[in-house]
């Protein structure tokens, strides 16, 4: 249940957050994803592929001290497993996680894309023999900045604004 | 040091997996291995799984074996394999390898090998998957120019033809940045070569150059080693034909080279050689198909650990 108080982000500059008498949702419980790239939210919320009927609260081009803009998305009542969180890393590597219960943040950390992974993403080359053999596509990471990864199979590197996730 | 035991139970995938001097431990290796016959591998048995059709790379394994004594097993295309009943590759793989000590894949999708060698618990030796990489025909190609040239460090080696699809060029580019080549691309703006292997160049510090013009590049060279546009790898024929006669080498071409140049191909050749050029004293290209059978006998030798007799 969602109720209304003081914003929990940890960005006081926000038009759109946290002044002393601004009354907006905190969570009781569930994930909170903080200093998400600018305009990186939705597509978040789109990989996720959350349970229906979740209840999801998204500010999109937050001002933020260390980033410029950010975007946040508190989700309710769902905690985000591994996998997902490093869904979310390889979209916005620089992102921030807190899980929420009883409205105390029991777990913050940053985000880091895996250095390897299988699953997540599929290979976007069609010649790929992942595809044909209908297996789960095997990644590692080639750079950090800008993110791009290489198929453990066809050896193609695929940078983060071409991902197709799994 | 390397020594014949680097290469017991190895994997064969791509080149990028061997060192220097392991590429040049398996060149000696071959120079031992071109006149050996015998019984050495009596009794083993390689598995040749070729998906995808292949003259010289199968035959030239296949000789490989016969003459040191093994014998092979396998299918040719794709067609009378249980493949066509919709086999995934990696149950092929699963069940064949319980039938031989080595197997040898072709596939025309890329990554087939990794992922035979991930089901696999015999070596693997990749013989080309798709447009990404044929290490044997890389191997074959660097005994050669060190046989030909006697030296491949400092070489001014120019690539021409369809360097996008061409796997052949991929591995050998790939390769040859360990042996500080100079090195030159020739092809039309379509067939350039991949931007994730001129990147690859590029964090290496490799100098190379890239051209459109034939001719103009031909007088520097120490090689040339000439491609087939790879007509299997274009999705509109239309564009294939617009590419297929983009260079021909011919003798005219050829006066305004270096006298010693030696001309590589992999082989097939369509339009992209003129069949005058075969009588040149360096035209090398039949010669370089020759010396896949001692390449392949020392690297089978090598894998299977029946070497150190010889070498």
């Amino acid at each position: 249940m969602i109720q209304p108080q003081e914003l929990t982000t940890h960005d006081e500059e926000s038009p759109l957050m946290p002044k002393p008498t601004q009354q907006v949702a905190k969570l009781k419980q569930g994930t909170v994803l903080d200093h998400l790239r600018a305009g990186t939210g939705l597509r978040c919320l789109r990989v996720l592929k959350l349970p229906p009927g979740t209840t999801v609260l998204v500010g999109i081009n937050l001002t933020s001290k260390s980033h410029g803009k950010k975007d946040l998305v508190k989700i309710e009542r769902y905690e985000l497993s591994e996998a997902e969180a490093a869904k979310v890393a390889l979209i916005s590597p620089d992102a921030t996680i807190s899980i929420i219960r009883d409205y105390k943040v029991v777990g913050k950390h940053g985000l880091h894309p895996p250095i390897a992974f299988r699953g997540l993403l599929r290979c976007t080359n069609p010649a790929c023999i992942v595809h044909t053999e209908r297996i789960a596509g095997s990644f590692v990471v080639e750079s950090r900045d800008p993110l791009t990864v290489r198929c453990d199979y066809c050896e193609r590197s695929i940078t983060a604004d071409q991902f197709e996730f799994a | 040091m390397v020594t014949a035991r680097d290469f017991l139970g190895r994997d064969v995938l791509t080149v990028g997996e061997f060192r220097r001097d392991e590429l040049l431990f398996l060149l000696d290796a071959a120079d031992k291995f071109e006149r050996v016959t015998g019984t050495l591998l009596a009794g083993r048995v390689v598995a040749t799984l070729f998906f995808e059709p292949s003259t010289r790379t199968r035959l030239s394994f296949e000789s490989a074996v016969g003459r040191l004594g093994g014998s092979c097993i396998g299918f040719a295309e794709a067609g009378i394999s249980s493949m066509a009943k919709g086999e995934t590759v990696a149950d092929t793989v699963r069940v064949v390898q319980g039938y031989c000590d080595l197997l040898l894949l072709r596939h025309p999708k890329e990554g087939t090998a990794r992922l035979a060698a991930e089901f696999a618990d015999i070596p693997v030796v990749n013989c080309g998957d798709g447009a990404h990489q044929h290490p044997t025909q890389t191997f074959v190609d660097l005994y050669t120019i060190r046989r030909e040239c006697g030296r491949i460090d400092g070489l001014k080696i120019v690539f021409a033809g369809d360097l996008r699809y061409g796997r052949a060029v991929h591995s050998l580019v790939h390769v040859l940045t360990q042996f500080k080549a100079h090195v030159t691309l020739v092809a039309p703006d379509f067939l350039r070569l991949p931007q994730e292997q001129l990147r690859a160049l590029d964090e290496m510090g490799v100098e190379y150059r890239e051209m459109e013009d034939l001719e103009a590049a031909v007088p520097e060279a120490d090689v040339l080693y000439m491609t087939r546009v790879q007509q299997e790898r274009f999705t509109d024929p239309h564009e294939y034909l617009k590419f297929r006669d983009a260079y021909t080498l011919d003798l005219k071409i050829l006066r305004r080279a270096k006298p010693e140049i030696v001309i590589l191909h992999p082989l097939p050749r369509v339009t992209e050689i003129a069949t005058e050029v075969d009588n040149h004293p360096h035209a090398a290209y039949f010669r370089q198909a020759h010396y896949g059978v001692a390449v392949r006998k020392a690297l089978i030798a090598l894998l299977l650990g029946h070497a150190e007799k010889v070498l």
